[in-house]
């Protein structure tokens, strides 16, 4: 993995890790909107300005590819690279979690 | 119900929140845009006065790939009105939303699109300064053609004002959106 890509994903935005965690299944924008959704009981509702720039953003640096279109929505799908980063970020995350259950 | 105006307003390039605000601000008086046209012509229609929150992206790779860009927004409850001069406008009636949404749900994302702006609309500007503008002074100087050496160094005069006002509206931007 480039320097480049750990500078900008690692640590990377609570959407753009939801989009990584998602897209382990194929899906479409709306389609990870609606996921995060009930994976957070409503409480991260991610909006589609954000959700359509974070999807263009990470194709372009080849964390997640198109996969294919259904009913005019593009589907996509983390390439090996996207998987790499949504691991490091799984890592940190563990990490601040263990520590924050330490003082607590 | 079937009144119209239309008004003229100018917004430059990084005043995208006034305009939002602006047409939300018509809408709650009773006027519901129906259109923007060139020069900066707002048609409104009359409507019940609602609250309305209008929304501006601006997305490049959106509109090439339009189906899908506005099917996601249609999707989250946000009408599609057109696009105008490389923005694509949005709406939804704030009773639709549990608490006020914008089409932006953090600053990462606010600031990529303050950044698609630059590069769409000051780039383009910058490249004219340099390749059309100075080196047309030169040649007009160099020729001895008064006239049109005088209207090169009024657009000049004209690019240099428009280049800092909106350099600084962005660096104003970015401060404000920087954590």
């Amino acid at each position: 993995m480039d320097a480049h890509i750990k500078k900008v994903y690692v640590p990377m935005t609570e959407t753009g890790f939801y989009i990584l965690l998602c897209l382990r299944e194929e899906s479409h924008g709306y389609g990870i909107v609606q996921q995060v959704q009930a994976l957070t009981q409503g409480e991260v509702k991610l909006s589609p300005g954000t959700m359509y720039g974070s999807l263009s953003k990470m194709e372009k640096d080849g964390l997640i590819q198109f996969v294919r279109e259904e009913d005019k929505r593009e589907l996509y799908r983390i390439t090996p690279l996207g998987r790499q980063v949504l691991e490091l970020e799984m890592h940190r995350i563990e990490r601040l979690y263990q520590n924050m259950m330490e003082v607590r | 119900m079937n009144a119209t105006k239309t008004e003229l307003r100018f917004f430059t390039v990084p005043e995208w929140e006034k305009e939002e605000a602006y047409l939300r601000q018509r809408h709650q008086e009773g006027w519901r845009l129906v259109r923007v046209t060139f020069p900066g012509l707002y048609h409104f229609q009359r409507c019940q006065p609602e609250d309305v929150v209008y929304q501006l992206d601006y997305n490049p790779e959106g509109i090439a790939h339009k189906a899908d860009y506005v099917g996601l927004f249609q999707d989250c409850g946000w009408e599609y009105l057109q696009d105008y001069v490389g923005y694509s406008y949005f709406r939804k009636a704030r009773a639709q939303m549990a608490e006020e949404e914008t089409i932006f749900c953090d600053n990462a994302s606010r600031m990529e699109m303050v950044e698609r702006v630059y590069k769409g609309k000051m780039l383009p500007l910058l490249f004219l300064f340099l390749f059309v503008i100075l080196p047309n002074l030169y040649l007009q100087a160099a020729a001895g053609n008064g006239v049109l050496l005088v209207l090169f160094a009024l657009a000049l005069l004209l690019y240099l004002v428009i280049f800092f006002k909106f350099s600084a509206a962005f660096r104003r931007c970015r401060e404000a959106l920087s954590p």
